[in-house]
């Protein structure tokens, strides 16, 4: 599995809410993609993660 | 100072004609400042990766009177058409808007954007329904393209980004403008106030400004400085420039003029 460009090791029964905690990030305050599926912060579903997913999570910053 | 023509984007109606980036401002509290001085009601920003296992900074939105501004995510940093719809797709999750900056930029010496990478991400994100706003070279090909493609505006750049070199492509800035359909946003390059007053004189309708603001002594002053160019760029396009001459006219009646005798004139000629 890929977080963030970075491998990440994946277990059975991984879910991706379970992975937010698990990295520490607050779901309201960023974005999620999972393959081609966006999801809001606030509206991330608990949905089962795979072995070959590629999730993306990210936030606002400053810039022009 | 009379209020200036609104300006339309998107089908929404804008009072200031100052587009403002948030980067590279010192401290939020500065940036909010900066952003209040310059009387802007559109803010750029950027989608990043979050940094995993480091919570607790601040975000922007949290920084940001949401209710004041609309936001305008850009894909800064995407290389490829590709990178740039994934981006948008993110930056609309993240935003809940579907503004976006479009920038395909594979050249990180100048930043120069793709054209032809910059026309077919537009036409995705104009077909998923986003605004889309594209980052350019002053190119009226291109400008009248993204125009067909659904773009809300066009941007073509002053001089390289974050470079401070002032409006530079004025020439070709001309054919984008000539005939243009749609807002034309001077975006990157300008340095000073009076940059954004010669864009706008010339007939662009806003112009977008971060690193002038940013990198100034003062953010806030600079901020308000640029608003007031803005502001004069825009009347003076209204108010209509004079046509240019070759040489001088008098601004005085030549006629009438309490002279004194002519030394050159001998006496025995002088009237």
């Amino acid at each position: 599995m890929q977080v963030n460009g970075q491998p990440h090791p994946h277990r059975e029964g991984l879910t991706l809410h379970a992975l937010l905690r698990e990295l520490n990030v607050q779901p309201e305050r960023v974005a999620v993609a999972v393959g081609d599926d966006f999801y809001p912060g606030a509206r991330v579903p608990d949905r089962p993660l795979e072995d070959h997913d590629t999730v993306e999570i990210v936030r606002i910053i400053g810039g022009g | 100072m009379p209020a200036l023509d609104p300006l339309t984007i998107g089908g929404q109606t804008f009072t200031s004609r100052l587009l403002l980036g948030t980067g590279k401002f010192h401290d939020f509290h500065v940036m909010r400042e900066a952003l209040e001085a310059s009387g802007t009601q559109i803010v750029t920003v950027a989608i990043r990766r979050v940094e995993l296992n480091a919570p607790g900074h601040a975000g922007l939105l949290d920084a940001l009177d949401l209710g004041r501004y609309q936001l305008l995510p850009n894909t800064a940093g995407c290389r490829t058409a590709e990178e740039a719809v994934r981006v948008a797709q993110l930056a609309r999750a993240a935003t809940g808007v579907n503004w976006v900056k479009l920038e395909v930029i594979p050249d990180a010496r100048w930043l120069l954007p793709d054209p032809v990478g910059t026309l077919r991400a537009a036409e995705t994100l104009v077909g998923e329904g986003f605004t889309v706003l594209p980052y350019v070279q002053p190119d009226a090909v291109l400008a009248r393209a993204l125009e067909r493609a659904g773009c809300a505006t066009v941007m073509p750049l002053a001089s390289p980004i974050g470079s401070g070199r002032g409006l530079r492509t004025g020439e070709l800035l001309r054919t984008v403008l000539d005939g243009a359909s749609v807002p034309i946003v001077v975006d990157a390059g300008l340095g000073v106030p009076s940059d954004a007053a010669q864009a706008l004189e010339a007939g662009a309708d806003a112009v977008l400004v971060n690193t002038a603001i940013a990198e100034a002594r003062d953010p806030v002053g600079m901020a308000h400085a640029f608003a007031l160019g803005v502001q004069a760029g825009r009347a003076a396009f209204l108010a209509g420039r004079m046509a240019e001459r070759e040489g001088a006219s008098p601004s005085s009646p030549v006629a009438g003029v309490p002279r004194l005798p002519d030394p050159e004139v001998p006496l025995a000629e002088r009237g």
